[in-house]
């Protein structure tokens, strides 16, 4: 019914061509403060919610934004769990795919979510204001989560939707979780050498700018993003050239692997970077491991640190 | 009658090696010209020494393919604006304006987006060409021999607006989030990051459709005296028909399949250059190539010296540009009209 662009758009914690980080950096400024109040506020209904069982746990939630499911089907009871989006159930694209699995699942439209009658409902920051500006009038309690730029707003993240799925005590579980396997990522890089080179190279030929949560993953894999010296500008889109020209150490291709073609996929299969793979080291990323906020952020972490010690290992033996 | 064209030929010679020289000289900016400083004379050192360096890699892999398809895409669409026009002896008859660029576009999507040329990549031009072919035909069937500017127009715009529509509709049914994103390119063309593979596969196909096109010269020269004269002048109508249809299916089959639809060249390029040749759509062939090429690359360069970015489509400068001129092409028109 309808194509699979519109149905991602509508679910997708970042828009597919790369403004996502730098677009909801500027316009944190003003919605930002509102989301953060609004969780404190829930954070605080959680802490009471300790000592008084009577303010009950959500039991039909729907979670209308890819990464509020990642979160909900690792935090929440699955029988407390009403829907998820569509793209988590795909496990090419999500990393509690199975998990997902047999939940009913939704495109992201306020309609559906009413239908589940929810005591919950949770929504990113790019869902369609209209959709949520509905179910607002017709008084769904609603959570909206922002993208966070930096690990620490990864961690006050799964406390807010921990607090507000009623589950505290998971969610700092989650988070100790987290912490635990960066610093196993974190004891594999030898801080006293300097930091590699990289660059992250995503479909269409778009990178990651500085000020990013991947950009943070990148500087605890020992590697410093080449990204931040160039004027990506808001729209980070960087032409071969200029990605030739930079002679990285690493580069990071954030690939989603879709079994269909596409010309934003060729560019990633251009001649040139076959010829440059010979100089430096092409590490791929799955997408799904950074896209959302969660414990998959030090596997991302790792993938880097590992692929930073063979490009070390390589440099070595030349 | 057949020593006046030679006659006339010789006197071209001086105009067409100084659009071929223009043309050299537009290919050697758009090499120049680029995101990052290269030092060319080194880089084509390393190139032909055999030197894996960063520079020789951004000439050979990067630069070298884009400049060689804006000068043959810019060909293909000069030379065929000249030889639609001088077909239909319409003024306005231009690749992009008639759907044949709009054809070759969805044909290429199809091809593309199917996954048919991720197996076999001659698919994606050849796909090019057939949506051209089919586009062509329709246009030839629906406006007829002599038809006037308005039925040759009306056919047009419904092959470019259904073509269009029919790219969008492909592009949204692809299960790849990325290709509804991707109609931009199809109709408004870039040459950015293309590669040597899109140089290969485009050529061949280019260089058939160049020569089909260029061998009906004398044809097109003895047709703008009427139908008549030319049949008793021996010419075959029905096969210079088939022969220019063809020529330019290839060509700008190719061209779109590999830098999207770019509007506008094939129709302003012969225009500038017609005065030049006292009026003979057979000497305006070759020289209206020599014109889109140049045309193009600079169109290119401009496109990487704007300091917009992503930076902005071909067809979005070339119709900045071109869209002006067709205005004023209409208003002299219909004044004489």
């Amino acid at each position: 019914m309808f194509s699979d662009a519109t149905r991602r758009a509508r679910v997708a914690t970042r828009p597919l061509i790369g403004r996502a980080s730098r677009a909801t950096f500027r316009h944190n400024g003003g919605r930002g403060g509102r989301t953060a109040a609004r969780l404190c506020a829930l954070a605080l209904a959680a802490l009471a919610s300790v000592s008084s069982p009577a303010l009950a746990k959500p039991h039909r939630i729907v979670s209308l934004n890819q990464c509020a499911d990642e979160l909900i089907l690792r935090l929440a009871d699955r029988d407390a769990i009403a829907s998820v989006t569509w793209l988590s159930q795909d496990p090419r694209e999500a990393n509690m795919a199975a998990a997902a699995a047999g939940l009913p699942a939704n495109d992201g439209l306020a309609e559906q979510a009413l239908a589940y009658k929810p005591d919950l409902v949770l929504v990113g920051a790019f869902t369609d204001p209209a959709t949520v500006a509905l179910l607002r009038r017709v008084g769904a309690p609603v959570v909206e989560l922002d993208v966070p730029e930096t690990l620490d707003g990864v961690r006050r993240q799964i406390r807010a939707v921990a607090a507000a799925v009623g589950e505290p005590a998971r969610g700092e579980a989650l988070v100790a979780e987290l912490d635990r396997r960066l610093a196993a990522v974190e004891a594999l890089v030898d801080a006293s050498r300097p930091p590699l080179r990289a660059i992250v190279l995503r479909p269409g030929g778009f990178t990651v700018g500085p000020g990013s949560l991947i950009d943070e993953i990148m500087r605890r894999a020992g590697m410093i993003n080449l990204a931040a010296r160039l004027d990506v500008g808001a729209y980070p889109q960087l032409p071969l050239e200029t990605l030739v020209m930079l002679d990285a150490d690493v580069a990071i291709v954030d690939d989603e692997g879709f079994a269909a073609p596409a010309l934003a996929e060729q560019a990633l299969a251009h001649p040139v970077l076959a010829a440059l793979s010979r100089r430096i080291t092409f590490a791929p990323l799955p997408s799904r491991l950074w896209t959302c906020p969660g414990p998959a952020l030090a596997d991302a972490a790792r993938v880097l640190a590992e692929a930073g010690e063979a490009t070390r290992r390589a440099r070595a033996e030349k | 009658m057949t020593a006046s064209p030679r006659r006339a030929e010789a006197g071209d010679r001086p105009l067409l090696a100084a659009l071929a020289g223009l043309t050299l000289v537009a290919f050697l900016a758009s090499l120049a010209v680029g995101y990052v400083r290269l030092d060319l004379v080194a880089a084509l050192d390393d190139a032909i020494h055999g030197r894996d360096s960063l520079a020789a890699l951004a000439l050979v892999e990067l630069r070298l393919p884009r400049a060689a398809l804006g000068a043959a895409v810019g060909f293909s669409l000069g030379l065929a604006g000249a030889a639609t026009q001088g077909l239909l002896r319409n003024p306005l008859a231009d690749p992009g304006v008639v759907g044949v660029s709009g054809g070759a576009a969805f044909g290429a999507v199809v091809a593309f987006y199917s996954g048919l040329a991720a197996a076999l990549p001659l698919a994606l031009p050849l796909g090019g060409v057939a949506g051209a072919a089919v586009a062509a035909i329709a246009l030839y069937a629906l406006s007829g021999r002599g038809a006037g500017t308005m039925t040759l127009i009306l056919a047009g715009v419904t092959i470019n607006s259904f073509a269009g529509a029919l790219t969008a509709l492909a592009l949204n049914l692809s299960p790849n989030p990325y290709a509804a994103t991707e109609i931009m390119f199809w109709l408004m063309g870039s040459l950015a990051d293309r590669s040597l593979p899109h140089l290969y596969l485009a050529g061949p196909l280019t260089l058939v459709g160049w020569a089909l096109m260029l061998s009906a010269a004398p044809a097109l020269d003895a047709l703008s005296l009427g139908e008549d004269t030319a049949q008793s002048l021996g010419f075959d109508l029905r096969r210079l028909r088939a022969r220019l249809i063809a020529g330019s299916a290839l060509a700008v089959g190719a061209a779109v399949a590999v830098s999207g639809a770019i509007g506008f060249v094939g129709l302003v390029v012969p225009h500038l250059l017609r005065p030049l040749v006292g009026h003979r759509p057979g000497r305006l062939l070759l020289m209206s190539g020599f014109g889109g090429a140049i045309a193009l690359l600079v169109a290119d360069v401009a496109a990487r010296l704007i300091p917009v970015h992503p930076e902005l489509k071909l067809g979005v400068i070339t119709a900045l540009i071109g869209a002006p001129f067709l205005f004023g092409l209409i208003d002299r028109m219909r004044r004489e009209g």
